[in-house]
């Protein structure tokens, strides 16, 4: 998707900030929206989101370079967070880690050659329960054996090779583990 | 499955979410009517004598926190519901919402008429998504039934709830930090005073609340302060709470339980005991900011007050157990991590401090330590606690405190062996 | 005032004063990286630690952020404070990475002297350290981020203090980034003082680099020359040259920043073409030779056409030692041809000023307080920068601005802009005052009624205004309005920016006497023979210089004295090279009547190079240093006038001679200086303008002031060149349709200077009518000075070839 935003979307963004008092609060709906429909917020996104709002660049940057589930750099159609916090690390999830690792062929911070997927650390995805557990685009799995994630990345290429569209994770309904 | 009372699971059903007519048929919005018959200071009022305490970490008694609020200052003030529930071992609010999101609803209309706020938002982690459709979806059929929007069921009074979606980063469950992540700012703490009753949200009386707190007000208007407070096996206690079971247990869910249970109760009849037969050498009784608490101590009730005679802190109500085979100096570092990445970056201690103690950590985990390096792991300890600008870096020296005090010996090995005594 | 105990001592503060300010008071300073006087206390470096003991608050806190009380009792010393603070040092040096010996900061950087004073001095941490990519951040500051320590001082300066738009932190956690959003020049006019600011090596001033270090440099408590306002500013020096400029502080005038041009404008000290020898009709010689040449040939021509063929003119550049000595010579030699400005109308702006600020007279201080800013025909931006940075505070703190004026007028904050013509300011005042009429439209006037009423409620207004567009009669009106306005019950103030950092004194100086105009017509009808020029350059800043340049034709003699190579200096027939304000002691009175010394920090020379490529060190030896002729007009004056005294003494003459400069006795470099407080006397009245009327097809052309480029010594300034716009034109879209003209088309100007090249901005920032035109010295719009026109104009599209 080249596209950064959808005509309506921009649209929409515009009278909302022109109605409200404070527009930066929309800030990290503009960034989302942008990434969810861009896949990732790159340059000309972030001064999109400025234009849009009617605040300074430096501010949309500040607000986007903080939060780690904005992706400023490209990634692939699919961003996977594996938990690595103290639940998932009890139940194996370094081991968890180190087969996705060898599934995809890629470390962490990097994208799959076939552009599908980039691979993430993440904190606590709040699926302590069903550790181990990732998050593929919003979805998120837990109880994550070989097996499973050999299962679920399957599935997701099949998802993505059938998928005219090139739409991006935030469209698909998520389920819980 | 289990026998004890069941107030705000009451409604769950596995895999599915309670509908408006679920809800309703359960006496849901029951305790809205009767708030909006009663004054805002007496529901205040009541919610204080339960003894009702916030289920987010901190434990401050929610009463006394509205009753502080400039409720009849005129103009804008806002009500934030926290759901950013990002401490490691914490998906209560998670369940809760999946269950039956209309309490959260219900009780922020409450709180809000009792403290007369107009506005409200839920505040949404990343990983939510589901959620925050769920809380959509509760807001949506409310206001279709009058129990938000403008002049609620009559009364005059107007309550409008938006949902907020965040992107990422525990930090945001500081108070003040969600603030400025709503408000668009850099999500760094401000600093208290002013506390956000005073000045929050766009610089507004702001009133910040946890999900599952919210949950518990429209039981409490329903049936009344007496019985809220009976619900607890403790009299230090009040209530129920969700109890979010993690780590070597044969059963890790979300349990509704009793205030003042004693968690050997919790482990052996609802975790089902530690898993494959192991045997249970430490957990984290509220979340990854609390300190670790050892065998010996597992006839603790949970609540604020023993757990805090215990050296530990009810936080979260997120309880996460390690068997024997676990090296208590690896689980602190990844816990160490955990803070460490997420520190906002805007006070000394947490930004580089917690990175210092992650390296001694790491230098001492894989058995290259030295004692001078356990030394200084004591002092980043004394000289982080209590010092930075929020709760973060404080919360981190939990179990760090706790890994030196209570299993000093494991570390100590650690640098006389020259690796991991359990590898 | 709270009074509270810290360390065993007893001290008592101002109500609001920090814990870590009142133990300054006490002279215990303790370390600390976030705070900052103007900034204000954050708590995010947690190293200002003291325990508090006894009090309202208890145990270990962060100073900075505890507001003294009474009854408290703090300890600075307690071990648990002294251990935090030294780790929270060593936390800070974690990722450093311990480059000082190539460090630009090196000896004077605060995060080593805090590292001493904290305690810290060996490194434990032995893991990686982050490291990022710097950034080009243009002419004036280099980045290394690497050194940061994440004070968020810089941030906060920028963008919060100073205004500017494209600076700011990114990131989070240990890995937080200052610096632009992408790479690029930075764009505020206040971008250098994050050079003083940091307290580390990631901004250091570029121009600067590979000079010297900090501790080989001569410092000294200067003001400075580029404006009326006076900031305090600490030049350093080192080998004759100023290497570079520090903001000094002064909490009545600039605070703790000052401007870009006053920071990177040092270098007109040692401009190549400066003419440093004494010279007589054509001839150098030695200064004490020359000075008696100067004395004959002045006596011959008095003695041939008497005293009144003489006329002396001094200037705003010019300290109000040399100013006041002028004018004593003047007497001496008993003609009344005394003046102070070479530009009439700035001199009779200055001297309405200095007759009627009164009690009205405000500091920038006053106007950082202030609850209502309107700026009538001034752009602070352009004629005193640091107006703007005051400006931004009192709207920071919720002060309404509103701005009159015909130019696209820029501001760090927000402010309501009015673009009137220029003709109508007057008008626009005299509506303000309450009067009806004038040719300014209905709803105009409406706004300025409201405005009026705002006025009225404010607590402490304040009404500025610049010479240069408001010019005399408007100035006058500015005083008139304030004076219709003014309620007993409000501090009502009045700030008018005038042309140099002395033009006050001369103005006090002046009282009734003719302004230059005059003079020049005399000149014109011979009845002056000889002109004598106090750092003063009639020939480009006379209000009309081809007139001036005519004129000056008929002189018998023109003696110059000057520290810069000006028209006047290489016309002279006798000339004798003076010192700049960073070569001598001296005094300006700032456009706000504050009498404020300045120290001397280097000796004048020749700037030596340790290695130069293309010179070779000269071959014949002798002891002087080359380059180190001029004297301060002060001494040049007083040996004209057969005295040989030191500065302190003169100052005791002057001040004996004119009371109103008593305080000149009292003040000393770095002291907050000394508003007087006597009026001076009103300039006669200026002749009446005769009525022009425009020829048909013709603009009104209006000469305008920018930051640099028709600022004198700016313009010898080789770092702001950067700060130099092309020559231009500014246009209002309709303007601009009607002429058939786009933004960024090529123009061809033809005014009373004949035709040149410009380029077309448009903009629907400014009052339609005019053509705004900045003045550019050395180049084709030299000549067109502000202050003077409306002149006509024709503009048409330059065709290619
Ligand atoms: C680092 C940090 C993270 C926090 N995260 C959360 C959170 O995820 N959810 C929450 O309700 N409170 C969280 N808190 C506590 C909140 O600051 C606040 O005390 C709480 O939301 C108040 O609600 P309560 O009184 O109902 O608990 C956090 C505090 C800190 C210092
Ligand atoms: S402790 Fe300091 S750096 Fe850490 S999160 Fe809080 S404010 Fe930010
Ligand atoms: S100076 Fe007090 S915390 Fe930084």
């Amino acid at each position: 998707m080249s596209e950064l935003l959808p005509q309506n979307q921009i649209d929409e963004f515009r009278a909302r900030a022109a109605a409200i008092a404070h527009p930066h609060e929309l800030i990290v709906d503009a960034l989302r929206a942008v990434q969810s429909h861009h896949g990732w917020v790159p340059d000309a996104g972030v001064d999109l989101v400025a234009e849009l709002l009617g605040v300074l660049p430096v501010e949309v940057e500040e607000v986007a370079t903080f939060y780690d589930k904005i992706f400023r750099r490209p990634v692939g159609r699919r961003v996977i967070h594996v938990c690595d916090s103290i639940c998932c690390w009890a139940g194996g999830g370094e081991a968890i880690a180190g087969h996705l690792q060898e599934a995809l062929g890629i470390g962490f911070g990097e994208t799959s050659a076939d552009g599908i997927f980039t691979l993430l650390p993440t904190c606590c995805l709040g699926a302590c329960g069903d550790a181990p557990a990732m998050m593929v685009g919003l979805t998120t799995h837990g109880r994550l054996t070989p097996e499973r994630i050999d299962a679920i990345l399957q599935q997701e290429r099949e998802a993505f090779a059938e998928s005219k569209d090139f739409h991006h994770q935030d469209t698909r309904t998520p389920r819980e583990p | 499955m289990n026998d004890y009372p069941q107030i705000l699971f009451k409604n769950r059903r596995p895999g599915a979410t309670a509908c408006f007519a679920e809800y309703a048929a359960g006496g849901g919005y029951q305790g809205l009517r009767r708030a909006l018959q009663m004054t805002p200071q007496a529901v205040r009022e009541l919610v204080k004598a339960t003894g009702l305490r916030g289920r987010g970490g901190a434990g401050f008694p929610t009463g006394v926190k509205w009753l502080f609020f400039p409720a009849d200052q005129p103009g804008e003030k806002y009500l934030l519901a926290n759901g950013d529930e990002m401490e490691p071992g914490t998906y209560k609010d998670r369940q809760l919402l999946l269950a039956d999101p209309h309490q959260l609803v219900e009780g922020m209309a409450i709180a809000a008429y009792a403290m007369q706020i107009p506005v409200g938002y839920v505040f949404l982690r990343y990983a939510y998504e589901e959620c925050a459709r769920k809380v959509e979806r509760a807001i949506a059929e409310a206001e279709a039934k009058g129990y938000l929007g403008r002049d609620i069921l009559g009364s005059g009074f107007s309550f409008e709830l938006h949902v907020h979606r965040s992107a990422g980063r525990y930090i945001l469950g500081e108070e003040t930090a969600l603030i400025n992540g709503l408000e668009g700012r850099r999500p760094n703490p401000r600093s208290k005073p002013p506390f956000p009753a005073q000045s929050g949200l766009f610089g507004k009386p702001t009133n910040v609340n946890n999900v599952e707190t919210f949950a518990n007000v429209p039981h409490i208007l329903s049936h009344g302060a007496e019985w809220y407070h009976g619900l607890a096996r403790t009299p230090e206690g009040a209530g129920t709470m969700l109890v979010g079971l993690s780590g070597h247990l044969a059963r890790t869910e979300v349990f509704e339980l009793p205030m003042g249970i004693p968690l050997r109760e919790v482990i052996e009849k609802c975790g089902g005991g530690v898993r494959g037969g192991r045997s249970f050498k430490a957990c984290l009784p509220g979340g990854a900011s609390t300190p670790f608490l050892t065998a010996a101590q597992l006839d603790t009730p949970l609540d604020h007050v023993h757990l805090e005679q215990a050296g530990s802190r009810l936080g979260t109500a997120g309880v996460t157990v390690f068997d024997e085979t676990t090296c208590m100096v690896a689980a602190t570092l990844n816990l160490a991590r955990f803070f460490a990445r997420e520190s906002c970056g805007w006070c000394t201690p947490c930004r580089d401090g917690l990175q210092v103690v992650v390296w001694l950590l790491e230098e001492l985990e894989a058995g290259r330590g030295n004692r001078d390096q356990l030394a200084m792991l004591g002092d980043q300890v004394r000289n982080i606690r209590g010092r930075s600008f929020c709760a973060l870096a404080e919360g981190a020296m939990g179990p760090v405190g706790a890994l030196l005090d209570r299993f000093g010996d494991e570390l100590e090995d650690h640098v006389k062996m020259g690796k991991c005594p359990l590898k | 005032m709270p009074t509270l105990t810290i360390d065993s001592r007893e001290v008592t503060v101002p109500e609001g004063t920090n814990v870590l300010e009142a133990a300054r008071a006490l002279d215990i300073v303790i370390p600390h990286f976030c705070y900052h006087e103007a900034l204000g206390a954050v708590g995010a470096c947690r190293l200002c630690a003291m325990k508090f003991i006894d009090g309202p608050v208890k145990g270990v806190q962060m100073a900075c952020m505890v507001t003294a009380r009474d009854g408290m009792v703090v300890s600075t010393l307690d071990p648990e404070a002294v251990e935090l603070r030294s780790h929270v040092i060593e936390w800070l040096m974690t990722n450093h990475p311990h480059d000082c010996p190539v460090c630009d900061e090196g000896g004077e950087c605060q995060l080593q002297e805090m590292t001493v004073a904290g305690g810290h001095g060996l490194r434990r941490y032995r893991g990686r350290k982050r490291t990022y990519r710097n950034q080009e951040l243009g002419p004036f500051i280099v980045h290394e981020m690497n050194r940061c320590i994440a004070c968020y001082r810089c941030v906060r300066t920028y963008r919060d203090y100073c205004g500017g738009s494209d600076f700011g932190v990114f990131g989070s956690r240990d890995r937080v980034y200052f610096g632009r959003l992408r790479a690029g020049r930075l764009e505020s006019p206040f971008a250098g003082n994050l050079v003083d600011v940091c307290p580390t090596g990631v901004f250091t001033d570029k121009t600067f680099r590979f000079k010297s270090r900090a501790w080989d440099l001569q410092e000294a408590p200067s003001i400075c020359p580029h404006c009326s306002l006076g900031c305090a500013t600490v030049p350093g020096g080192r080998f004759h040259e100023v290497q570079r400029v520090r903001a000094g502080i002064q909490r009545e005038v600039n605070g703790c920043f000052v401007c870009d041009r006053g920071r990177f404008g040092a270098g007109y000290g040692n401009h190549p073409e400066r003419p440093r020898q004494p010279r007589v009709d054509g001839q150098l010689l030695a200064m004490t030779p020359a000075i008696e040449g100067v004395r004959d040939r002045l006596a011959a021509i008095i003695g041939e056409h008497g005293p009144e063929s003489v006329a002396l003119l001094g200037s705003a550049r010019a300290s109000l030692e040399a100013n006041a000595l002028l004018r004593a010579w003047a007497e001496a030699l008993g003609t009344p041809h005394l003046t102070f400005e070479a530009h009439a109308g700035r001199d009779r702006a200055a001297r309405i000023a200095a007759a009627r600020l009164g009690s009205k007279a405000c500091s920038l201080a006053d106007v950082r307080r202030s609850d209502l800013v309107v700026l009538t025909g001034v752009d602070p931006l352009a004629e005193g920068p640091l107006l703007a940075l005051a400006v931004r505070q009192a709207a920071r703190a919720g002060a309404q601005v509103v701005v009159i004026d015909p130019r696209p007028v820029q501001l760090p904050c927000r402010f309501t802009h009015l673009p009137l013509p220029a003709e109508q300011l007057g008008d626009a005042l005299r509506c303000l005052a309450g009067e009806t009429g004038g040719g300014i439209a209905a709803p105009l006037q409406e706004r300025l009624t409201e405005l009026r009423a705002q006025l009225a409620a404010a607590q402490r207004p304040v009404l500025a205004g610049g010479a240069d567009l408001l010019g005399s009669r408007d100035v006058a009106s500015l005083f008139d309005t304030a004076e219709a306005l003014t309620r007993s019950e409000q501090s009502f103030g009045v700030m008018l920016l005038l042309a140099g950092p002395n033009s006050y004194g001369g103005a006090l100086l002046a009282g009734g006497g003719p302004d230059f105009e005059v003079l020049l017509d005399a000149i014109q009808e011979r009845r002056i023979r000889a002109l004598v020029c106090l750092e003063s350059d009639p020939f480009r800043e006379s209000r009309d210089p081809g007139r001036a340049r005519a004129a000056l034709g008929h002189l018998d003699l023109l003696v110059a004295l000057d520290a810069t190579p000006t028209l006047a200096a290489r016309h002279a027939n006798l000339f004798l090279p003076t010192r700049t304000c960073v070569e001598s002691e001296g005094s300006f009175v700032n456009n706000e009547g504050r009498l404020q010394a300045f120290a001397k920090v280097l000796d004048p020379g020749l700037p030596l190079r340790e290695t130069s490529p293309d010179i070779h060190p000269p071959r014949e030896f002798f002891t002087g240093t080359p380059g180190s002729e001029p004297w301060p007009a002060w001494r040049i004056l007083a040996r004209l006038l057969g005295r040989s005294e030191e500065l302190a003494t003169l100052r005791q003459t002057i001040a004996a001679a004119d009371p109103r400069f008593a305080p000149l006795t009292e003040i000393a470099a770095e002291s907050p200086g000394i508003r007087l407080t006597a009026a001076a006397t009103l300039p006669p009245a200026s002749r009446p303008e005769l009525p022009h009327c425009r020829p048909a097809e013709t603009l009104p052309l209006l000469p305008v002031p920018v930051v640099a480029g028709s600022g004198w010594l700016a313009q010898l300034a080789p770092a702001l060149a950067p700060l130099r716009p092309l020559p231009q034109v500014l246009l209002h879209p309709e303007q601009a349709a009607a002429l058939g003209l786009n933004d960024g088309d090529h123009a061809i100007l033809t005014s009373q200077l004949g035709h040149c090249r410009v380029l077309v901005k448009v903009t629907a920032a400014m009052a339609p009518g005019s053509v705004l035109v900045p003045q550019l010295l050395d180049s084709a719009l030299e000549g067109l000075v502000p202050g003077s026109g409306p002149f006509d104009c024709r503009l048409v599209l330059e065709v290619p070839g």
